[in-house]
């Protein structure tokens, strides 16, 4: 599920380089490593999340998380 | 009659190559089995995209792809999944082993070509700052844009990595001890 979010990040990356290529300009690349960077923040946050759900309830099903209670 | 520029053709062809070969791979993220697979399916297709990066002549973006992206958060990726034992589903078949080395032998030719035919090419002559700074998409160009023009979103993504860095080891820290040190 969070490698699914990764191509997405992964894709807006390539059509602004490509258009910065295409429109002869910097700012495309430099909006790609504004994602880049925080694709990988939001990467982190959410692997922590991850684990702390694990560590929790030892149930690695999406369709358990479910309740919002602790 | 029409005429078209050879290295015009050969540098679409290999885009395409390159594109589909992006394509396949993050298919296979999709449809694998087992989750370390679809790690290294993904760290497959990045490395495409690094390779797409080149072709565009974007040199900085594709090197940082290369370092940050498919270096230090599909690692990462691989630790964690490593961590929480994501078991096989199904038994893979011996075809599909041959399709991953295929895979691997094309990334590795579309390597060669990427960096050869597309427009980085390697600079020859003086490494002057007039020739490094007229390719643009090199790191002085970003850099002249990035320290000038765009410096409140470069402070502010720092800013963003320092909180993400602060919220993981508050994540890590306050999930057993101090709950039970508050109940008393």
């Amino acid at each position: 599920m969070f490698m699914s979010v990764e191509l997405m990040l992964n894709s807006v990356n390539f059509l602004l380089v490509g258009y910065s290529n295409f429109l002869k300009s910097v700012d495309g690349q430099i909006f790609a490593l504004m994602i880049m960077a925080v694709a990988a923040a939001e990467v982190v946050v959410g692997l922590a999340i991850i684990l702390t759900i694990f560590r929790t309830r030892h149930d690695m099903d999406v369709d358990h998380i479910d309740v919002l209670k602790g | 009659m029409f005429e078209f520029d050879l290295l015009e053709l050969t540098r679409e062809t290999i885009t395409l190559a390159v594109g589909l070969t992006a394509v396949l791979a993050s298919l296979g993220v999709i449809l694998c089995s087992s989750p370390v697979y679809c790690a290294l399916y993904l760290i497959g297709n990045m490395i495409c995209l690094a390779l797409l990066f080149l072709l565009y002549n974007a040199e900085f973006v594709a090197a940082v792809q290369i370092i940050v992206y498919a270096g230090a958060v599909m690692i990462l990726f691989l630790f964690i999944i490593a961590l929480l034992g994501g078991k096989k589903e199904i038994q893979e078949s011996p075809a599909q082993r041959s399709i991953v080395f295929a895979l691997i032998i094309t990334m590795l030719g579309e390597l060669y070509l990427a960096a050869t035919v597309g427009p980085t090419k390697p600079l020859e002559g003086v490494f002057d700052s007039k020739t490094v700074a007229e390719v643009g998409g090199s790191a002085k160009a970003i850099g002249l844009e990035l320290f000038s023009r765009h410096l409140i979103p470069f402070e502010l993504v720092s800013g963003l990595l320092l909180v993400a860095a602060v919220g993981v080891i508050c994540l890590a820290k306050f999930s057993y001890v101090p709950l039970r040190r508050r109940v008393k």
